[in-house]
């Protein structure tokens, strides 16, 4: 039981590292909250609802992300997309993420 | 009101103004898309059990709110350990005094077994109340450091090991240094000023407790310009922790400081006694006999002039070094306290 509340934990901690990196790839193109939070999930990458939200905002406060309110469905729902500054961002992010996955690929062999 | 509304209601509880309603609104957003989907997967409509099952899922308002809030500390990782530390010199100074205390007033002739009781439970419940006291006023100066200080937040500015170097020992200040002043000072100021009457000593005597005061009008004359010299000396280390290390001004600052403290001193021991006691209201007050009584307040007026002596000596000595670091001459090893 412990082992595998440990286990969790690692693997909460593994993923926490990659949501900025997962979700500024995903947000080439407008996405609310809940459709990303889907759009994450049928990838693979499930992210708890608490975890994205308060990110997506300070994501945005970083100025890596560009939100706007938009009345759809007789409901307000707040569009993120990724700015210029999280254009410019992206790709040197993807390319240290190569850089980390080829390490520790090289580390674990 | 529904049930979300409820719950929106209840996680902007926990919220700062200035975001509150946006946080709300994006909530409400999130919960309607989810109901929305759930009721989709599983055919289920939109009720009060599937709004119950999806704000579950959702967490409670506290943990919500608490995802969107930067954590808050009312003594902060930076200020803890001088804090704890603080808290360690602290409290054995209280028991030792509690000791004191117990120790004299147990120390009486003529003390029944009741009075024994009673002296010892008297001395614990004032131990508890002093440290309770002195607790939080610490914690109060180290929250009001934590929020005053905000450069001790900020993450540590790029730097150079070999920079250490270009500061040397005698000018490099701890963290803890300045904060144990800070408090001191400040609770100089709150008991001198505001509590003059706990500073003195309780008797069994007859059948109740006698307080006497110690201190007599002579030293209160001199709280005004003790309390002008202890708000001083917060003002410096407040600018020590803000510099991170002496310079040429916090010296001068620092050595017209030790020439107040000396001067007045200096001028305590030339003037009236110090002491209210007499031995005759000693004896009166407590069952000490009054020779022992004659005895007793005869080393405490000694005890306070030795106190005098040693404040003016180390004020002298400190106020030498301190010109020694002015004038930029090598400071004489055995003057260098080694940190």
């Amino acid at each position: 039981m412990a082992n595998s509340e440990l286990y969790e934990n690692v693997i909460l901690e593994l993923r926490r590292g990659v949501i900025v990196l997962a979700v500024l790839s995903q947000l080439d193109q407008e996405q609310y909250g809940y459709s990303l939070l889907k759009l994450l999930s049928d990838q693979g990458l499930a992210v708890d609802q608490g975890t994205l939200y308060p990110l997506l905002r300070r994501l945005e406060s970083q100025g890596l992300l560009q939100s706007n309110w938009r009345l759809e469905e007789a409901r307000p729902r707040r569009y993120y997309v990724i700015s210029q500054e999280g254009r410019q961002l992206l790709p040197r992010l993807k390319q240290e993420w190569a850089n980390i996955v080829a390490m520790m690929e090289k580390v674990m062999n | 009101m529904n049930l979300i509304d409820i719950y929106i209601t209840e996680v902007g509880k926990h919220l700062p103004k200035k975001t509150r309603l946006d946080i709300q609104e994006e909530i409400r957003s999130a919960l309607q898309d989810m109901l929305e989907d759930r009721s989709q997967q599983t055919g289920r409509p939109v009720d009060d059990d599937l709004t119950v099952e999806v704000l579950k899922e959702y967490g409670s308002p506290e943990k919500v709110a608490a995802s969107y809030l930067p954590e808050r500390y009312l003594i902060g990782p930076r200020l803890y350990p001088a804090f704890l530390k603080t808290v360690q010199i602290a409290l054995p100074i209280i028991g030792a005094l509690a000791l004191i205390g117990l120790g004299i007033s147990l120390g009486k002739v003529n003390l029944s077994a009741e009075n024994w009781f009673e002296t010892i439970l008297q001395a614990i419940a004032e131990f508890f109340n002093s440290a309770i006291i002195v607790l939080g006023n610490i914690v109060l100066i180290f929250a009001i450091l934590e929020f005053a200080l905000p450069n001790l937040k900020e993450k540590p500015k790029a730097w150079d090991p070999r920079s250490l170097a270009k500061i040397s020992p005698p000018d490099r200040v701890t963290l803890a240094e300045p904060i144990a002043a800070i408090i001191l000072n400040f609770a100089a100021i709150v008991i001198f000023n505001f509590y003059p009457q706990v500073i003195g000593a309780s008797f069994v005597a007859g059948e109740g407790w006698t307080f006497t005061r110690l201190l007599s009008q002579a030293f209160f004359r001199y709280v005004p310009v003790l309390t002008l010299l202890w708000t001083l000396k917060i003002v410096l280390n407040f600018l020590l922790l803000r510099l991170g290390q002496w310079q040429t001004g916090t010296r001068w600052f620092s050595l017209g400081l030790q020439g107040l403290e000396v001067g007045v001193a200096y001028a305590m021991l030339k003037g009236p006694s110090l002491v209210a006691l007499t031995a005759q209201e000693f004896s009166a007050a407590s069952p000490i006999q009054p020779e022992a009584a004659r005895i007793l307040v005869e080393l405490m007026n000694q005890a306070v002039t030795w106190v005098l002596i040693i404040v003016i000596v180390f004020g002298i000595v400190e106020m030498v070094k301190t010109v020694i670091r002015l004038l930029g001459k090598k400071t004489p090893a055995v003057l260098v306290q080694e940190k």
